[in-house]
């Protein structure tokens, strides 16, 4: 069985497939930025004590959860242009993952400033801070230490997930694969390889997670 | 008009749900006065003092504090806060900032005294606690007694008008009570206005003019120290005593 496996031709697709990783990685390091101010800006929205802000952060982030990502891609690749909106395949994939990845952003975000006691909040208050100053001085830099390795853990879905923009021919990582597949029919080939480069971004942010957590347990051991 | 001390209660209710922790309260703090209030557990003592600084709100009746009426829209509660330190009973230092950080974080951002000036302040105050060579700990690294000594340079590097202090001692190892009680013994020396609910009577009985005894969420008796120690005069104090004194 194995000599019906052609290394031959991987090797003959491998610029292909670098180009792919290469969109991969940046596409989804985009993403992921976007993923970052979609997530802050729902998080502040989702912690004020009015419903005014609360609410549409709640139902956005429900509505995201409760969907299937390639709903909401199709949404935005076939929908938007009805309404009017024509963007490029790049830019539309982009946004579908920062949008989608935003919703997990602001709850892991959310999770971390929650999990700083009630008594570092009381303590800022009762010495005269302001909101913005209690958040900056004293809530922030203790929720972003908590809030780095799930953080992490979510890079490395969005990665993942970046695989379906290929159904809107995104030239990524998987698109590759496709296309190996079906210009020499060789499936095995195709996606075994990609499996192999999404193996690869998978533990380099894996390694960047050990490396953040020893530098955060260095930091907390300080505390 | 009746003269206002520095902290004025004047017939003060609040309720959580349906139970009423703060009956009726009047009370008078006079500046450089020390009040220790004392009660069974669940009579409202910390609640009472968390009013003052606005950590808890009141339901009705009036707050006054160093002459502004809290609750009031002409009241600014954010820098009203900074003339009055708040010591709790879980020190609640910031786990992420060195001692000396810690006291000087709120004078620099919102006091804006300069860095230096504030740094050099710091350091004075850490070692009037007697914790000069702690200045570069992190909170984790002192123990419970040198955390709320930490804690209460904190609160004077504010330089506040009150004190308040949340059972001070309650969360610490009987070795350590001493040494947080002599810091705050020379605070009130100095002629701090301060608020203090302990059960510390040998405290109350060195630096309080006045003990107030809570119970169900009212004050039920109130006295000097002697007074109240010696000659409780209702049923409810005396059991108290008999309990806290037994041992």
């Amino acid at each position: 069985m194995l000599e019906n496996f052609s290394f031959r031709t991987i090797v003959e697709y491998l610029p292909l497939f670098g180009q792919g990783l290469i969109t991969t990685v940046w596409l989804s390091a985009l993403s992921f930025v976007g993923a970052l101010a979609v997530g802050i800006v729902l998080c502040a929205m989702n912690l004020q004590r009015g419903w005014l802000f609360r609410a549409p952060a709640k139902a956005y982030i429900d509505a995201v959860r409760a969907t299937p990502l390639l709903a909401q891609l199709y949404f935005l690749y076939f929908g938007l242009p009805r309404l009017g909106f024509v963007l490029p395949e790049l830019v539309v994939g982009i946004l579908a993952l920062s949008l989608n990845s935003g919703a997990y952003v602001a709850e892991i975000i959310r999770a971390g400033i929650l999990s700083i006691p009630r008594g570092q909040v009381e303590a800022s208050v009762a010495s005269g801070m302001t909101y913005v100053q209690r958040m900056r001085l004293v809530i922030l830099p203790q929720a972003f230490k908590v809030t780095i390795p799930p953080l992490l853990g979510q890079a490395i879905v969005l990665v993942k997930d970046s695989a379906l923009l290929s159904l809107i021919s995104v030239a990524e990582l998987t698109r590759a694969g496709q296309l190996l597949a079906s210009d020499r029919f060789m499936p095995a080939e195709g996606f075994l390889t990609i499996a192999a480069f999404y193996l690869l971004l998978y533990y380099c942010l894996k390694g960047l997670a050990a490396l953040s957590s020893r530098w955060l347990g260095t930091a907390g051991a300080r505390t | 008009m009746t003269k206002t001390g520095m902290i004025d209660f004047r017939g003060v209710n609040k309720w959580f749900g349906a139970l009423n922790v703060l009956k009726d309260i009047t009370l008078s703090v006079e500046p450089r006065e020390v009040v220790v209030v004392c009660g069974p557990s669940g009579s409202g003592k910390s609640t009472l003092i968390r009013c003052i600084n606005g950590l808890e709100t009141i339901k009705d009746g009036d707050l006054i504090v160093d002459g502004q009426r809290l609750g009031d829209p002409a009241t600014n509660m954010t820098q009203l806060r900074t003339e009055i330190g708040f010591v709790f009973q879980s020190f609640n230092l910031y786990p992420h900032k060195t001692a000396l950080e810690n006291v000087t974080l709120a004078p620099i951002h919102v006091r804006k005294i300069p860095r230096a000036e504030a740094e050099q302040a710091g350091r004075e105050l850490l070692a009037k606690v007697g914790l000069a060579d702690k200045v570069d700990a992190y909170p984790a690294q002192l123990s419970g007694g040198q955390q709320q000594r930490v804690a209460i340079a904190r609160c004077l590097g504010m330089r506040p008008k009150i004190m308040l202090f949340d059972e001070p001692t309650s969360a610490l190892d009987p070795e350590m009570i001493s040494e947080v009680l002599d810091v705050m013994v020379a605070v009130a020396e100095e002629g701090m206005t301060m608020m203090v609910v302990t059960h510390e009577m040998g405290f109350a009985r060195k630096v309080a003019q006045r003990v107030v005894f809570m119970d169900a969420g009212a004050i039920v008796e109130s006295g000097t120290p002697d007074e109240f120690f010696s000659h409780p005069r209702t049923d409810r104090s005396r059991a108290f005593l008999s309990k806290i004194l037994r041992h």
